[in-house]
C-alpha cells in the first residue's frame, strides 16, 4: 500500500470500486467477501489509511463493494482500495481484470443501478436492496459515512422506490415455485385457510410448497407411494404425511395440489375429479402438475372451478416475466440517469439582492 | 330566481362521470396499476352533484325523486354510487371504479334525455314516507344488483384468463376470483333483501283507484326478479359452479337494465 496520502483540498467525490457476478467468478468472489464482523474494522482501516473519509462496504453472494468519499485523486485511491482489498484477504494473484472502478458520476450511477436490483443477477430482484440497506446502516451506525455517502444512499434508497413502482422491474416471479404461489394468490382471498397437497416427493414440487408454506398457506399433506418419503418431506416442510390410498377420501378438503410422481398413467382424470368436485362448495381448485409424464389429465381444466397449470406453464409464466424486465431496463436506466443529474448538480444560490439577473448573451 | 335547477346539478355529475370514464380508459391501458385514487375522487366529485340535484328536486316535490323515468333512472345510478364509494373504501375494490364510471356515463345521458323528465302525476297516496321507502328501497336494490353484476363480469375475465394461463391473468391487479364471487354473492343477496323489502312496504300501500296489484306488469316483474335472484342464489348455494353464477348475476342484470324502463311505462300502479 501507499504511504498516507495528505487528502487534498475541495471537495470530496464518490468512488466505487468492486467485482460482481458480471466480472469476477464465484471463486474469487468468495475469496474477497467480507464477513459481516469483519466489516466495522475493515472501515476503520480505509479511515485510518487516509483512503476515504467516507466508506461503506457491500459484501452479498454476488458482488463486494466498495464506496468511498475521498479528495484523493481517484486513480490513486483506486490504486490504494485494489491493495487493501487484496491485503485485507491475503489475496495475491491480480484483481485488476476482475475489478470495476468508477468515478463520478458513474459511481453514483452505479450505486442507484444497484439498489434498483438493475446489476442483479436476477434483474429486478429486490433482496439486493435490503442488503445495501444493511451494509450502510452499518457504516453509518460506527460513524463511517457522512454528508457525501448518507445522501447518496438515501437518495438511492429513494430511486429504488420511485423504479419499484413507477416501472414494472420488479413485477412477477422468475421461478416456477413463485409463479405457483402468484398463481394461488390470484385465485385466493387469503392462502392461510388454503389446505396444499404434495403427491409425489420431487424437488420442484418441493420447492413450490415451500414457497406456498412460506407465504402463509394453512396446512400441507404430503402423500407418496413410499410413505417414508413422505414423512421425511412433510417434516421439512412442518406439514403431515398420509398414506398414498387415503388422498381421494381427503379431497374435498384440498385447494391446491402440487403432483409429481412417476407415475406413467394419469392419476386424476376428468370423470373422477368431476366426481370429487360435487363434494367441493364453490371453492376454486389449483391443479400444479410438475410430473413427466403428466399426472393429471388436460381435460380437467375444462371443468368449472378447476385450474390446471403444468410446469411448461408456469415457466412460460416465468419467463414472460423476464422479457417484461428486460423491456423495462430502458426506462429505469433514463429515471436513473435524470436522478443522478439531479444528485450531482450543484444546489443553486439564490441571488443577492439587487444583482443584476445573468445574462446570457 | 336562482337559473340553475336540478337537472344542472345532474348534468354536472354526468360530467364528472365522464371525466371518469376518459381516466378509466387511462386506467384500463395501464391494467388497473396506478391513480386509482384518482378516478375514485373524480367519482366522489361527481356523487356530491349528483346527490345535490336528487336532493334538490326531492325537497321541491316533497317526496323521494323517484316518480319519472328521469328521476327513477337518476335514483338508481346514485344508488349504486353509494355502493361503490362504500366498498371503494377498501382500496382493494377500488378498482370496481373503472367499470362504474362508463355504467354511471351511460345511464346520466339516458337520463338527461328531456322526454324522460315528464311532470309527475297527482300525488294520490297518503302515506308518503312509505311510498317514498318502497321506491327508494327498490331502486337501492337495483344499485346492489348492478355493482354485483360488475363484480361477476371482472369475475369471469379473470377466470377466462386464469383457465387459458394468460400472463395478464397473474399480473392483473384484480382481486383474486374467490374475493370476487364472494363480493358478487354479498351484492346480490343484499340487493335480493331491499327488493324483498321492497315488495313488502309496497304492498302496504292503497293502489290508486283504478289499478290493482294483481296482473301489474311492474309488479309481476318486480316478484319474477325476486324469485329469479333467489333461485340464482339458492342454485349456488347448492353447488352450481361460480362460474355459472357469475353470468347468471350479468344476465339478470342485462335483463333488468332491458326491462325496467318499459315494465315501468307499462304499468297502471305506477303510472295511474
Amino acid at each position: 500500500m501507499n504511504e498516507p496520502v495528505h487528502l487534498q483540498g475541495g471537495t470530496s467525490q464518490i468512488l466505487v470500486m468492486g467485482l460482481s457476478h458480471r466480472t469476477a467468478p464465484v471463486a474469487v468472489r468468495e475469496r474477497v467477501a467480507f464477513a459481516e464482523p469483519r466489516i466495522p474494522a475493515a472501515l476503520q482501516t480505509l479511515r485510518e489509511a487516509h483512503i476515504a473519509e467516507e466508506a461503506v462496504i457491500l459484501s452479498t453472494c454476488n458482488r463486494v463493494e466498495i464506496y468511498v468519499a475521498t479528495r484523493l485523486p481517484a486513480d490513486l485511491a483506486f490504486q490504494d482500495l485494489e491493495e487493501f482489498l487484496g491485503r485485507c484477504h491475503d489475496y495475491r494473484d491480480p484483481l485488476t481484470d476482475h475489478l470495476y472502478r468508477f468515478t463520478e458520476p458513474r459511481s453514483v450511477e452505479h450505486l442507484f443501478r444497484v439498489a434498483c436490483g438493475l446489476d442483479s443477477m436476477v434483474l429486478g430482484e429486490t433482496e439486493i436492496l435490503g442488503q445495501l440497506k444493511d451494509a450502510y446502516e452499518l457504516a453509518r451506525r460506527r460513524g463511517f459515512t457522512g454528508p457525501r455517502l448518507n445522501k447518496a444512499f438515501q437518495k438511492a434508497f429513494h430511486v429504488a422506490k420511485q423504479v419499484r413502482t413507477e416501472t414494472l422491474i420488479q413485477r412477477g416471479s422468475t421461478s416456477v415455485a413463485n409463479v405457483a404461489v402468484e398463481l394461488a394468490e390470484r385465485l385466493f382471498s387469503s392462502l392461510r385457510p388454503c389446505t396444499v397437497l404434495v403427491i409425489g416427493a420431487g424437488d420442484t414440487s418441493e420447492k413450490v410448497a415451500r414457497a406456498l408454506v412460506s407465504r402463509g398457506a394453512g396446512r400441507l399433506w404430503v402423500t407418496n407411494r413410499t410413505h417414508e418419503r413422505a414423512e421425511a418431506l412433510a417434516a421439512s416442510l412442518g406439514g403431515q404425511a398420509i398414506r398414498f390410498e387415503e388422498w381421494p377420501t381427503a379431497f374435498a378438503q384440498i385447494d391446491i395440489v402440487i403432483s409429481s410422481t412417476a407415475s406413467p398413467t394419469p392419476l386424476l382424470d376428468r370423470a373422477r375429479l368431476e366426481r370429487w368436485m360435487r363434494h367441493r362448495s364453490r371453492r376454486p381448485l389449483l391443479l400444479i402438475d410438475i410430473a413427466v409424464p403428466r399426472d393429471i389429465d388436460t381435460s380437467v381444466n375444462e371443468l368449472d372451478d378447476v385450474y390446471l397449470y403444468n410446469v411448461d406453464d408456469l415457466q412460460a409464466i416465468a419467463d414472460d416475466y423476464v422479457r417484461q424486465r428486460q423491456a423495462e431496463v430502458a426506462r429505469c436506466e433514463s429515471l436513473i440517469r435524470e436522478k443522478v443529474r439531479a444528485f450531482l448538480q450543484p444546489p443553486q444560490r439564490p441571488a443577492p439582492p439587487g444583482d443584476p439577473a445573468p445574462s446570457h448573451a | 330566481m336562482n337559473p340553475w335547477t336540478d337537472r344542472h346539478w345532474f348534468l354536472l355529475a354526468v360530467l364528472a362521470y365522464g371525466a371518469a370514464t376518459l381516466w378509466s380508459v387511462f386506467l384500463w391501458r395501464r391494467g388497473f396499476r396506478r391513480h386509482d385514487w384518482i378516478n375514485y375522487t373524480i367519482l366522489a366529485v361527481g356523487f356530491l352533484f349528483h346527490t345535490w340535484a336528487l336532493l334538490r328536486r326531492g325537497m321541491s316535490l316533497q317526496h323521494c325523486p323517484v316518480r319519472n323515468l328521469f328521476e327513477a333512472t337518476a335514483f338508481v345510478g346514485w344508488s349504486l354510487m353509494v355502493a361503490y364509494l362504500v366498498f371503494g373504501l377498501w382500496p382493494r375494490m377500488r378498482f370496481l371504479g373503472v367499470l362504474v364510471a362508463p355504467l354511471q356515463l351511460a345511464l346520466g345521458v339516458f337520463a338527461l334525455m328531456p322526454a324522460l323528465d315528464t311532470p309527475s302525476g297527482p300525488i294520490v297516496q297518503t302515506d308518503r314516507v312509505l311510498e317514498s321507502l318502497h321506491a327508494a328501497t327498490a331502486l337501492l336494490a337495483y344499485g346492489a344488483f348492478g355493482l354485483g353484476a360488475v363484480a361477476a363480469g371482472l369475475y369471469l375475465v379473470q377466470a377466462h384468463d386464469l383457465k387459458l394461463r394468460k400472463l395478464r391473468a397473474v399480473m392483473a391487479l384484480l382481486p383474486p376470483i374467490e374475493r370476487l364471487e364472494r363480493v358478487a354473492r354479498r351484492l346480490a343477496q343484499t340487493g335480493w333483501l331491499l327488493l324483498g323489502l321492497s315488495l313488502a312496504l309496497g304492498s302496504r300501500l292503497t293502489p290508486p283507484p283504478g289499478t290493482y296489484f294483481a296482473g301489474d306488469p311492474k309488479v309481476v316483474w318486480s316478484a319474477l326478479l325476486w324469485i329469479g335472484y333467489a333461485t340464482l342464489l339458492v342454485w349456488h348455494w347448492r353447488g352450481l359452479s361460480s362460474r355459472r353464477f357469475a353470468w347468471g348475476l350479468v344476465g339478470v342484470f342485462a335483463f333488468v337494465l332491458l326491462t325496467f324502463w318499459w315494465t315501468n311505462l307499462l304499468s297502471p300502479l305506477h303510472h295511474p
